[in-house]
C-alpha cells in the first residue's frame, strides 16, 4: 500500500465474499453447510466496523473484550474471510457481520432506498451475555447475542454441556437484525396495542431468516435432490435455529415455516396469543403462498423432463433439472421476500394487524406488477384466508377490495423546490462513493444507554431528530404538518389537532423499476397522533393513531393506510374503525392481564407499564429467543 | 345430633374456664374433648381423647417450643337447613372446613390446609392451626373425623399444614381428593409433576449459586433481597413431599384416594356416598391439551435448561481460550470501546430471568388446581383452588358448567384474591347478586396486588357478604361470625 500509480489502480470490487455457517455449527459439521456468501463491499475497520454496522465483541459476563477481526488484512482477504470455526471469536465477528449485511441488503433492494440507522451504526455484540437468548435492544441500538451450555441430559446431536453460540446461527442473526430494521422503519411496532403487533415483529423476522436460506444455491440444490422438489418437507431449509432448539433440550428445531401437519387451521389465529407462536401463523401463510407459486412455476419444467407425464421417475433427478428447479426456487423466494419487505411502505405507522399486512402486501405488489403473472398475489390472499386472517373493514377478499383506501378529491401534496432537491439527492445516494457515506456515518455517534429510556416511556423519550426518516428540512416537515392538519378528517387523523398534535414520523421517496421497465417514483409520508392521557388504562401504552400516505411523484395521493383515533368528527368508516380499535386495545389489555400471573407479584411501577414492558425484547421472556 | 349440640355448648363454657398456662394445656384439651362427648359413652371417648392427646404431645416435642392451648371450636350447624363454611385464618394460605348437616352425623369436608412460609398468621403457626382443625373436627366419641379431605393443588400455601403427619394420624378420613395430576399411576400426570418439581429444584439451585456468587462479590443488598424474594416464591412450588405423603399415605381409616376429574366427563358430576345430600361437580383441571399446556412451565424445557446451565456454572463460564481475553483497560481500539453506561447495561442483560421462571412455575402449579362445586340443596359452593385462566376459560365455556357457575351462592375467592385467579368475566357476567364470598389472604407489602383491590370492590359491588380472613375491615357484614386470629364462618341456606 505504498505508492500508487494512478493509472493502474484497481477500482474496489462491488462485492465482498465471506465464509459463514449456512445454518449453524451443528449442521456445519457437514462441509457443504460451510458456505461463502457475498455482500456489498465497503471499507472496513477492525471490528468489523462498516458504514451501517459495527461488531463490538465485549463479553458482559466475563467483562473482557475479544480482539476484533480485521477483514481488510490480506491474509484474511485472500481466503474469503476466516474459516468457519467455533473456537476463534474473530470468525464469530465475521459471520455476524456478513449475515447482518445480507439482511440489510435485502431491505435496501426491496425498499428501493438505502436504509440508514438514523441514530448511528447498528451495533452487534456476538458474545454479550450468558444465556440461551439473543435480542435487539433499542436503547443500545444493538443486537445482543448470548452463549450457553447445551443441555446436559438431552442435547440432541450436540455435545452435552458444550458451549452453544447464538451468534453462529444464521437464523438468529437474521431474525434479530430484522427486529432492528423493523424498529427502524416502524418504531411504534414495539408498542403492543393488539395481539398481532408483537407477533408481527416475530413472524416477519422469521420470514426474512427463512427466505434467506433459499439464496444458498449449493444447499438448495442438494435439498431439492433429496426431497425431489418438495420444499415443504422437513429439512433445514424450512427449519429455524436447529442447533438452538436441540441444545435447549427441545428435541427439534426452534420453529418451522410449515404447520406440524402442513394443514392451515383457522382456529390458531383465534386462540394463540404468544408472540412467537402467533408469528408462526404469519410465517406459515407466507411460506404456503411461496410454495404454491413455486410449484406452479416448476410444473412446466417437470413436464418437459418427464415427457409430459409430470410424474418424476424413481431415483435421482437429473442435475440439469435440479439446477433449473433451484433457479426457480431462488427466484420465487427472492420475489416473495422482496414483496414482504416492500409491503412496509404501505403499512400504517401504528397498531398493525396481520390483516393490515395482507392489504399492504397486495397493494405494494399490485402497484409494481398489476397482472400478477405467476399468481403470487392470489396465492397470498388464499393462504391468509385459509388461516383465518382477514382485514378489518374490507367487504370481500377480492383483490381490489383488499387494496388500500384510495381517497378521491384529496388535496395533492405540493411538490416545492426543496422537495425536488431531496428527490435528486436520494437518487444519487446509491451511486455515491462509500467513503463519503462513511464519513457521514462516523459523524453520528452511537447512542449511549440511558436507563430512563428503558422499558415503558421509551417512545415518548425519543429525541425529536429521530422522528424523521431522513434529515427533513424544517420547510418540508412544516409543509407536511400543515397538509395533515388541513386534511385530517380525510386522512383518518383526529381533526382536533390542537389536543392531539400531528407528528410527521417519516417522509421518503421510493424508486422502483416495474417488471415492465418503468421507473416508479412514490412519496411515502407517515403521521401519528397520541392520546397520552390514557396510558395507565393500557398498561403504559398510549392510545395512538396514525396514517401512512402514499403519493405519486406529482403529489397526487394514491393510498391511505389509517389507524384513526376516536373522534366524533369523522365522516364515513373512520369513526367505526376508531371505535373498533379502541375496543380491541381494551380487550387486549384485559386478555394479557388474565394470563399474566406475574402481575400478582409485581411492583406498582411495573404494573403501570406492564403492557409496554412486555415488548421489551430483553430478558423478561428469556429462553424463547426474542 | 342434639346431644352433640348440647355438649358443644358445654364445651364452650369449659373453654372459657380453661386455664391458659402451658402446663395445663394438654389436660385441658383432654377435658374439653371429654366434656364435649357428653353423657352417652364417656368412658370410651375419654380413652380415645387420651390417645390423641398423647400422640399430639409426642409429636410436638421434637418440633420444639411451648405448646399453645388448643381449644376446640365446635362446628355445630344451627339447623338442618343450613350448611356451614369456616375459613381458618392461616395467613397467606387456604384452609376451609365445610359442614353439611346430616340426621345421624354431620359430614365434614376440609379443603386445603397450608400457608406460605413468608406469610403465616401472625399469632398461630400452621401446625397450631392444623391442631386446631383436628380439635374442631373431633366428634363426641373423641375421634377426629373428616369425611373428605381435598387438596386442590400441591402448593405449600395449600398443603403445608399436612407436613407433620403425626398431627393427622388419628384423624379418621373416608376419602382424600386430589387433582388428577397427583395420580401416581398416570404417566402424563407424572410427567407434569416431574417437570414442575425439576424446574423448582433447578431454580432453587440456581438462585442459591447466584446468592453465593453475589454475596462473595459484595453485591448490593437490594439485589440479594430481590433474590431472596424470588426464592420464597419458588419455595411454594417445591415438591412439598412430606405434606403430599400425608395426603397419599396418612390419616386413619384407610381412606380412598380419588384423582379428579375423571377422564370420562359424565362421571364428573356425582353424589359421593360419604357425603349424603351433596352433588359434586368437578369443573377442572381439564385434561385438554390447552389446559395441560398451562401446567407445563411455559416453554418448560427451555426454562429447565436455562436453570440447569445456571446451576452448573458455579464457576465462571469462559467460552474461549485465555489467549483471546483482553481486559477492558487494555483494549486499545478506541472506536470500539464502549461507554461505561453501556458496559453496565450489558452486564445486567443476562440477569433477572429468575423471576420470570419463578412466576411461570407458580402459575403452572396453580394451573393443576382442582376446581370443585358442591351442590347442596339450594346452595352452590364454588371452590376453584387457585385455578388460572386456562381452567376458568374451559369451565366458563362448558355447556354443563356455565349454568352451574351462574348459580353460585358461595365463592372461595381464588388465589388469595389475586387478579389472575378470578376472571373479570366471571364476576361481571356470570356471578349473580345473591352470594357470599371469602378470601383467605394476608396483605403483604411486597405483594401489593394480592388481594387485588379492584376484584374485591367488584365483588362487594355485587354482594355485601364478602369477607377476608385477615379482617382489614372493622366489622364483618351480617351473617359472618369471627373468632379473632382463628377463623371466620358463615352459614348458608340449603
Amino acid at each position: 500500500m505504498a505508492k500508487k500509480n494512478l493509472n493502474y489502480v484497481q477500482p474496489p470490487p462491488a462485492r465482498r465474499p465471506l465464509k459463514i455457517y449456512a445454518f449453524d455449527p451443528m449442521l456445519g459439521r457437514t462441509p457443504e453447510n460451510r458456505i461463502t456468501i457475498d455482500i456489498p463491499n465497503e471499507r472496513l475497520a477492525p471490528g468489523p466496523q462498516g458504514e451501517r454496522v459495527e461488531v463490538i465483541d465485549f463479553d458482559g459476563a466475563n467483562q473482557f473484550y475479544y480482539p476484533p477481526v480485521n477483514l481488510e488484512d490480506p491474509a484474511i482477504l485472500m481466503q474469503n474471510g476466516l474459516e468457519p470455526t467455533e473456537s476463534d471469536p474473530r470468525f464469530h465477528q465475521q459471520m455476524v457481520y456478513a449475515v447482518a449485511m445480507k439482511v440489510i441488503e435485502n431491505f435496501d433492494i426491496a425498499l428501493g432506498r438505502r436504509i440508514n440507522f438514523t441514530r448511528g451504526r447498528l451495533r452487534l455484540f456476538p458474545h454479550a451475555f450468558q444465556g440461551a437468548n439473543a435480542f435487539y435492544d433499542r436503547s443500545l441500538l444493538g443486537v445482543l447475542f448470548g452463549y450457553f451450555r447445551a443441555d446436559k441430559i438431552d442435547p440432541g446431536p450436540n455435545l452435552p454441556g458444550q458451549t452453544v453460540f447464538t451468534c453462529l446461527s444464521h437464523d438468529i442473526i437474521a431474525h434479530e437484525v430484522t427486529h432492528a430494521l423493523v424498529d427502524r422503519l416502524r418504531r411504534f411496532f414495539m408498542e403492543p396495542s393488539n395481539h398481532d403487533v408483537s407477533a408481527f415483529h416475530e413472524g416477519f423476522s422469521d420470514i426474512v431468516a427463512i427466505f434467506q436460506h433459499f439464496s444458498f444455491p449449493a444447499i438448495l440444490r442438494r435439498v431439492i435432490q433429496e426431497t425431489r422438489g418438495d420444499l415443504r418437507s422437513p429439512t433445514e431449509m424450512i427449519n429455524l435455529a436447529c442447533e438452538f432448539g436441540y441444545a435447549t433440550g427441545a428435541g427439534q428445531a426452534l420453529r418451522s415455516a410449515v404447520e406440524p401437519d402442513a394443514k392451515p387451521d383457522p382456529k390458531l389465529y383465534q386462540t394463540i396469543t404468544e408472540p412467537h407462536e402467533r408469528g408462526a401463523i404469519l410465517v406459515a401463510a407466507v411460506f404456503d403462498a411461496f410454495f404454491t407459486t413455486y410449484q406452479r412455476r416448476i410444473q412446466d419444467l417437470i413436464r418437459i423432463a418427464t415427457g409430459g407425464t409430470g410424474r418424476l421417475p424413481e431415483g435421482d433427478l437429473h442435475p440439469d433439472l435440479v439446477n433449473r428447479i433451484a433457479a426457480e426456487a431462488t427466484r420465487t423466494s427472492q420475489t416473495v421476500l422482496t414483496m414482504c419487505i416492500r409491503a412496509f411502505d404501505y403499512l400504517p405507522p401504528v397498531d398493525v394487524t396481520f390483516g393490515d399486512y395482507l392489504r399492504a402486501l397486495v397493494t405494494a405488489d399490485f402497484e409494481l406488477n398489476p397482472t400478477d403473472d405467476y399468481g403470487l398475489r392470489a396465492a397470498m390472499i388464499e393462504s391468509f384466508r385459509s388461516r383465518g386472517i382477514y382485514a378489518d373493514n374490507v367487504s370481500s377478499l377480492a383483490e381490489d377490495s383488499l387494496l388500500l383506501t384510495r381517497p378521491h378529491g384529496l388535496e395533492p401534496i405540493h411538490i416545492e423546490r426543496n422537495l425536488a432537491m431531496l428527490l435528486m439527492e436520494k437518487t444519487q445516494e446509491f451511486s455515491r462513493a462509500p467513503s463519503a457515506l462513511r464519513k457521514e456515518a462516523a459523524m453520528k455517534k452511537s447512542p449511549t444507554f440511558k436507563p430512563s429510556a428503558q422499558v415503558g416511556g421509551f417512545a415518548e423519550a425519543a429525541p425529536a431528530e429521530e422522528a424523521f426518516e431522513i434529515g427533513l428540512g424544517g420547510a418540508i416537515s412544516g409543509m407536511l404538518t400543515g397538509y395533515a392538519r388541513r386534511n385530517a378528517a380525510d386522512l383518518g387523523l383526529n381533526p382536533n389537532t390542537t389536543k392531539y398534535p400531528v407528528r410527521v414520523l417519516g417522509f421518503h421517496p421510493v424508486f422502483r423499476i416495474s417488471p415492465r421497465g418503468q421507473l416508479l417514483v412514490e412519496l411515502v409520508a407517515q403521521f401519528s397522533q397520541r392520546d397520552g392521557e390514557r396510558r395507565d388504562e393500557f398498561g403504559g401504552v398510549s392510545l395512538r393513531g396514525g396514517t401512512t400516505l402514499v403519493a405519486a411523484a406529482d403529489g397526487t395521493v394514491r393510498y391511505v393506510a389509517a389507524k384513526p383515533l376516536p373522534s366524533k368528527d369523522y365522516k364515513g368508516p373512520w369513526k367505526r374503525e376508531a371505535e373498533l380499535r379502541e375496543r380491541r386495545q381494551t380487550g387486549f389489555v384485559r386478555e394479557c392481564d388474565r394470563n399474566d400471573a406475574a402481575l400478582a407479584w409485581t411492583s406498582e411501577g411495573n404494573y403501570k407499564r406492564r403492557i409496554a414492558a412486555s415488548m421489551n425484547f430483553s430478558a423478561i421472556h428469556s429462553g424463547v429467543l426474542r | 345430633m342434639s346431644t352433640n349440640e348440647t355438649s358443644a355448648a358445654k364445651a364452650t363454657t369449659a373453654n372459657k374456664t380453661t386455664p391458659n398456662s402451658a402446663s395445663f394445656k394438654m389436660s385441658a384439651a383432654k377435658k374439653s374433648a371429654a366434656k364435649k362427648s357428653g353423657s352417652k359413652k364417656s368412658g370410651a371417648k375419654k380413652t380415645g381423647a387420651k390417645k390423641t392427646g398423647a400422640k399430639k404431645g409426642g409429636s410436638k416435642k421434637p418440633s420444639g417450643g411451648a405448646k399453645p392451648p388448643v381449644t376446640p371450636h365446635p362446628l355445630k350447624v344451627s339447623d338442618r337447613k343450613h350448611v356451614k363454611i369456616r375459613m381458618y385464618n392461616v395467613g397467606f394460605g387456604d384452609a376451609f372446613l365445610l359442614v353439611v348437616p346430616h340426621k345421624e352425623r354431620d359430614r365434614k369436608v376440609l379443603v386445603d390446609c397450608g400457608v406460605h412460609s413468608s406469610g403465616p398468621n401472625v399469632k398461630h403457626s400452621i401446625s397450631e392451626m392444623a391442631r386446631q382443625i383436628v380439635a374442631d373436627v373431633t366428634e363426641t366419641d373423641g375421634v377426629p373425623r373428616i369425611d373428605v379431605v381435598i387438596c386442590t393443588h400441591r402448593h405449600q400455601d395449600h398443603v403445608s399444614g399436612f407436613r407433620d403427619s403425626s398431627i393427622w394420624e388419628t384423624v379418621e378420613v373416608a376419602e382424600v381428593w386430589m387433582p388428577w395430576t397427583e395420580d401416581p399411576k398416570d404417566p402424563e400426570a407424572r410427567r407434569i409433576r416431574e417437570t414442575q418439581s425439576k424446574t423448582a429444584k433447578h431454580l432453587t439451585a440456581a438462585l442459591s449459586a447466584k446468592q453465593k456468587r453475589l454475596g462473595a462479590s459484595g453485591a448490593n443488598a437490594r439485589q440479594l433481597a430481590a433474590l431472596a424474594e424470588i426464592k420464597e416464591l419458588v419455595d411454594n412450588s417445591l415438591t412439598n413431599a412430606e405434606a403430599m405423603f400425608t395426603l397419599h399415605e396418612g390419616f386413619t381409616g384407610d381412606p380412598r384416594r380419588r384423582y379428579l376429574p375423571y377422564k370420562t366427563h359424565s362421571r364428573n358430576s356425582f353424589k359421593p356416598r360419604v357425603l349424603p345430600g351433596v352433588t359434586v361437580h368437578l369443573m377442572g383441571p381439564s385434561r385438554d391439551f390447552e389446559v395441560i399446556r398451562d401446567m407445563d412451565p411455559p416453554k418448560g424445557k427451555s426454562y429447565l435448561r436455562l436453570m440447569d446451565a445456571a446451576a452448573a456454572t458455579d464457576e465462571q463460564h469462559t467460552p474461549f481460550h485465555s489467549n483471546w481475553w483482553i481486559k477492558i483497560s487494555e483494549f486499545n481500539f478506541p472506536e470500539l470501546r464502549l461507554a461505561p453506561a453501556d458496559v453496565e447495561r450489558i452486564k445486567d442483560v443476562g440477569e433477572g430471568q429468575e423471576l420470570a421462571v419463578a412466576v411461570a412455575l407458580e402459575k403452572a402449579v396453580n394451573g393443576t388446581s382442582l376446581m370443585i362445586m358442591f351442590q347442596i340443596g339450594k346452595a352452590y359452593l364454588l371452590f376453584p383452588g387457585d385455578a388460572q385462566w386456562g381452567t376458568w376459560n374451559a369451565a366458563l365455556n362448558h355447556p354443563d358448567w356455565r349454568p352451574l357457575l351462574e348459580r353460585t351462592t358461595f365463592y372461595k375467592i381464588g388465589h388469595h384474591g389475586s387478579h389472575n385467579a378470578t376472571p373479570v368475566e366471571f364476576v361481571e357476567e356470570v356471578l349473580g347478586k345473591d352470594f357470599s364470598a371469602m378470601a383467605s389472604t394476608r396483605h403483604m407489602a411486597k405483594w401489593k396486588f394480592i388481594p387485588k383491590t379492584e376484584l374485591m370492590e367488584a365483588l362487594r359491588k355485587k354482594s355485601k357478604s364478602v369477607v377476608r380472613s385477615d379482617k382489614p375491615d372493622p366489622t364483618d357484614p351480617p351473617g359472618f361470625k369471627r373468632e379473632p386470629d382463628l377463623f371466620v364462618e358463615t352459614e348458608l341456606k340449603i
